[in-house]
């Protein structure tokens, strides 16, 4: 009740909150569809009441905010509906449309009563998140760069991102370990929680950690499973997508769900639908080079069996043929050599009876002739003899008589040839007499002396050398007084 | 690592198959190149049945790098 103090009317704040409680129930008694962000659950684990933080942003401003109540049995239906429809638990950052009351509480004050979610309207939400979501990394041109990495031909070294005690990673292992070709891999655990608002961050996480030692790995696998198809939205959640799309290894998923594929699996390189399909898919991968090498080694051997054998074939053909036909050059050579040894010697038995014929002809002519011939040369060497021996006789009588002439005549020849010799011998004895020195001087020649030498010409005495001029009857001596040389000598 | 890697050996492998069933080779050629494909055959059966990765490499590397990071 009021109170009157120092004349003024006050109340409780218990009667006010009692007044406002009042004045909004006979206002608002219905209920109504109100369209919101759901910002934060705030599920309460041991009353299992939510009090969501409901807000309303133009752009990233806030606009209205209200706080709201989910009792617990209405979150249990509403809970259950999500999951139905949306694969999805009601969980924070969502957007919803919800059937709203308002409650005014005297303790906790003005809130919205939220006694229905419509769960199609926040699915709605979340496709038109992941289709963003897909819009954006495709804008960046980031969307095939995963699928664009060359994974190698073996997948051998997988760097698993799972939960270790999951089924799914229990799965893949069955297939991996246990497979019956002998085929071996190397696998390795980054543990993460696998779905719901956290495994976006804690992937990321591990991702991180892989890229440290990427050289040691051929592929990531994300496997998940065994979880039921719940809580998968986080796959569709940008920042994952990208780091997966832009991840240095080959990324593969293996997730295991019913519903649509998210973004994640789009994303990587190869999605198989569970953990136990992506193994498989990994052995396809060793059987597609196991298969072709089995294959290669049996055509090889095949084929150079083959080979081997049609060489052998080819080789014997041509012996059989080398050794026919040189039996058959063999045999034509032989009848050849038979033939012409037959014609060699008829042809030779008949040149020598021809020879021999001929040659006996010519000696029967060639005596005929020596004979004849013969004769012949008797008959003349007899005359000859008896010409030499007339001409001789006749010779020797020649001769005698002309030495006798000879005889007859020699004396009187001699003696005229004396005669006339000494005539000829007095002539000759007086022209020599005349050309002496002696008689040349008389005739008026002089000898002209040097020193008891004669010269002969003007260029063998000086002036003032005395010379001496021979004369017939004695010498004068005197001094060369000049010289002078006659012009045209 | 062998000095050929098993994805060389392997398309060596399916050079030599293709060249022996288009009747390329000859017998003059044959043993080399049988010797040579049993050779690849080898490197690439061993692949498949064995691996070369070693755990505790692993393990160092990714703590090495982690005390890296944090110093």
């Amino acid at each position: 009740m009021p109170e009157q103090i120092n004349n003024l009317k006050t109340f409780s704040l218990s009667e006010v909150t009692r007044s406002i409680q009042k004045a909004l129930e006979e206002k608002n008694t219905g209920t109504f569809w109100v369209r919101a962000e759901m910002n934060k659950l705030n599920y309460y684990n041991r009353s299992g009441h939510c009090f969501p933080e409901l807000v309303e942003k133009r752009g990233e401003v806030v606009v209205a905010q209200m706080r709201g109540v989910i009792w617990k049995m209405d979150f249990i239906t509403i809970n259950n509906n999500f999951r139905r429809v949306l694969r999805e638990p009601l969980k924070d950052g969502i957007k919803i449309l919800f059937l709203a009351r308002v409650n005014f509480d005297p303790v906790h004050g003005l809130s919205l009563g939220i006694l229905d979610i419509d769960p199609s309207f926040t699915l709605g939400d979340l496709e038109k998140e992941k289709q963003e979501s897909l819009e954006r990394l495709k804008l960046e041109g980031v969307f095939s760069r995963n699928k664009e990495l060359a994974i190698p031909l073996l997948p051998q070294r997988i760097a698993i991102i799972s939960v270790e005690t999951s089924k799914g990673f229990a799965d893949f292992r069955k297939v991996i370990d246990g497979n019956a070709w002998g085929y071996h891999f190397f696998y390795h655990l980054f543990p993460s929680i696998l779905q719901g608002e956290k495994a976006v961050t804690g992937i990321i996480q591990q991702l991180n950690r892989i890229r440290k030692v990427l050289y040691h790995f051929d592929v990531v696998a994300i496997i998940r499973g065994g979880g039921g198809d719940i809580g998968l939205s986080c796959y569709n959640n940008y920042s994952l997508a990208r780091e997966i799309a832009l991840f240095p290894l080959p990324v593969i998923t293996g997730i295991g769900h019913a519903t649509n594929e998210t973004v994640a699996e789009m994303i990587s390189h190869s999605n198989a639908i569970t953990p136990t399909k992506l193994a498989e898919l990994l052995i396809q991968k060793f059987h597609d080079f196991a298969f072709p090498l089995r294959d290669a080694e049996k055509t090889i051997i095949d084929k150079s069996r083959r080979l081997l054998s049609e060489e052998h074939a080819r080789f014997s053909h041509l012996a059989r043929l080398f050794k026919s036909a040189t039996r058959n050059v063999l045999q034509t050579n032989k009848t050849e050599m038979k033939s012409m040894s037959v014609t060699i010697s008829s042809e030779a038995r008949f040149r020598f009876q021809s020879e021999k014929h001929a040659l006996a002809t010519l000696s029967t002519g060639l005596q005929k002739d020596v004979t004849a011939h013969l004769g012949q040369s008797r008959s003349e060497m007899t005359s000859c003899m008896i010409s030499i021996s007339k001409g001789s006789q006749y010779t020797t009588q020649n001769a005698r008589q002309q030495l006798e002439q000879l005889r007859l005549i020699m004396p009187a020849r001699t003696l005229e040839l004396l005669i006339r010799s000494n005539t000829e011998v007095s002539a000759i004895e007086k022209n020599v007499f005349n050309l002496s020195p002696q008689n040349v001087l008389k005739r008026g020649y002089s000898i002209t002396l040097l020193n008891g030498k004669a010269i002969k010409s003007i260029n063998e005495a000086g002036n003032g050398d005395v010379i001496t001029t021979r004369l017939s009857d004695g010498q004068l001596t005197s001094t060369v007084e000049k010289i002078k040389k006659e012009k045209d000598q | 690592m062998n000095q050929v890697n098993y994805t060389q050996a392997f398309e060596e492998l399916q050079a030599i198959v293709n060249e022996i069933e288009r009747g390329e080779i000859s017998v003059d050629e044959l043993s080399e190149k049988v010797k040579r494909a049993a050779f690849l055959i080898r490197i690439c059966k061993n692949k498949l049945m064995t691996t070369e990765a070693d755990v505790s490499r692993i393990l160092k590397d990714l703590d090495k790098t982690a005390d890296e990071s944090e110093g």
